[in-house]
């Protein structure tokens, strides 16, 4: 139980407690006065930003005189893209759809954590939990999609089968610890920055923390970033053909 | 092992029980001595980190200014370094603050 709310989940809470105690129903969890939770609504938050732009984007494409949400777009996309390329070679591009979507709702998730007011989702463990299951859950079926099961398996054995004995638990283990060192990198990172910024707020004047929140906004960017690629080089891994 | 050693070795085993011991320890006590552990966990966890990470940036710029050609490639790789390493501080950072 939390000692305070945003107004966000405020609004949520006083208005939409019966769906927020519907969901906890179907999970089959207790059912509680208040049922949201702040970084729930703050994920629901940046869904519906990521919904709008695009719903906006849509209506204003155009090929001769792209507008500026279509500019900041492109350079998203190109991005995004180039990063692919570089990491998987030309037959990434089809695995793009998973690697923006991720890039953009935890760059999005990072960069509401600065507006007074939000908080980041992503400083609660659950939510960059939640993303490197997905990552997780996503590189193996992919890898099992692009080389059929046997193959993913046994790619685990390493280059020579006589070291498969020792090569499976090794493979084994990193490939456990790498949902947990993603969720751990990005959880801590954004949890650090508030605390930085919330300490330095008790000990000295006003305005002294901003230049810890520029570093926060630098280290949100950078850690939306590692996120992307590292789920990149994780698809790579996967999908490497052996030729 | 000559005796002195030995010697050395064995009163520290007799040692162990009586230097270990405890009293009740009051949660005061308890609360100082973890607050202890933390700084020195979070001390030696940063300045590795920030070794390692030295280490990384060297690398990459020198390399950048033996291949001017290939700094592209060369700052991907030294962000992802970085932020690897930094990763592993935080890791303790977690333990600290919880």
């Amino acid at each position: 139980m939390q000692e305070t709310e945003l107004w966000l989940t405020k609004i949520f809470n006083d208005y939409l407690a019966a769906p927020g105690n519907w969901f906890l129903h179907i999970a089959g969890l207790p059912t509680q006065a208040r049922p949201w939770a702040d970084f729930i609504t703050m994920q629901v938050l940046v869904v519906a930003i990521i919904v709008l732009l695009a719903a906006i984007l849509r209506g204003r494409l155009s090929f001769d005189r792209p507008g500026k949400l279509q500019h900041i777009f492109e350079l998203i996309f190109e991005f995004v893209h180039g990063q692919t390329e570089d990491q998987m070679g030309h037959g990434g591009v089809k695995y793009m759809g998973f690697f923006a979507t991720i890039f953009l709702f935890v760059l999005i998730s990072n960069l509401i954590g600065l507006i007074p007011g939000l908080e980041a989702p992503t400083m609660n463990p659950s939510v960059p939990a939640g993303c490197a299951v997905a990552t997780f859950l996503y590189y193996n079926l992919v890898g099992v999609q692009a080389n059929g099961i046997l193959k993913y398996l046994a790619h685990f054995a390493g280059p020579v089968w006589w070291l498969a004995w020792l090569m499976i638990p090794i493979e084994i283990v990193s490939h456990l610890a790498r949902p947990l060192s993603l969720t751990i990198r990005l959880y801590a990172n954004m949890f650090a920055g508030e605390k930085v910024t919330m300490v330095f707020l008790g000990l000295t004047y006003f305005a002294v923390p901003a230049v810890f929140m520029g570093l926060h906004l630098f280290v949100a960017l950078l850690q939306a970033y590692i996120f992307m690629l590292l789920t990149m080089i994780y698809v790579a891994g996967a999908t490497a053909h052996e030729h | 092992m000559t005796k002195k050693t030995m010697l050395l070795v064995a009163l520290l085993f007799i040692a162990t029980p009586m230097l270990f011991a405890q009293d009740a320890n009051t949660a005061a006590q308890t609360k100082a001595w973890t607050a202890i552990g933390a700084g020195f966990a979070m001390a030696i966890a940063s300045g590795l980190c920030g070794l390692a990470q030295g280490k990384a940036v060297a690398g990459a710029t020198e390399a950048m200014a033996r291949n001017p050609g290939a700094i592209g490639a060369i700052r991907i790789m030294l962000i992802l370094g970085l932020a690897l390493i930094e990763s592993l501080a935080l890791y303790t950072l977690i333990i600290v603050l919880k």
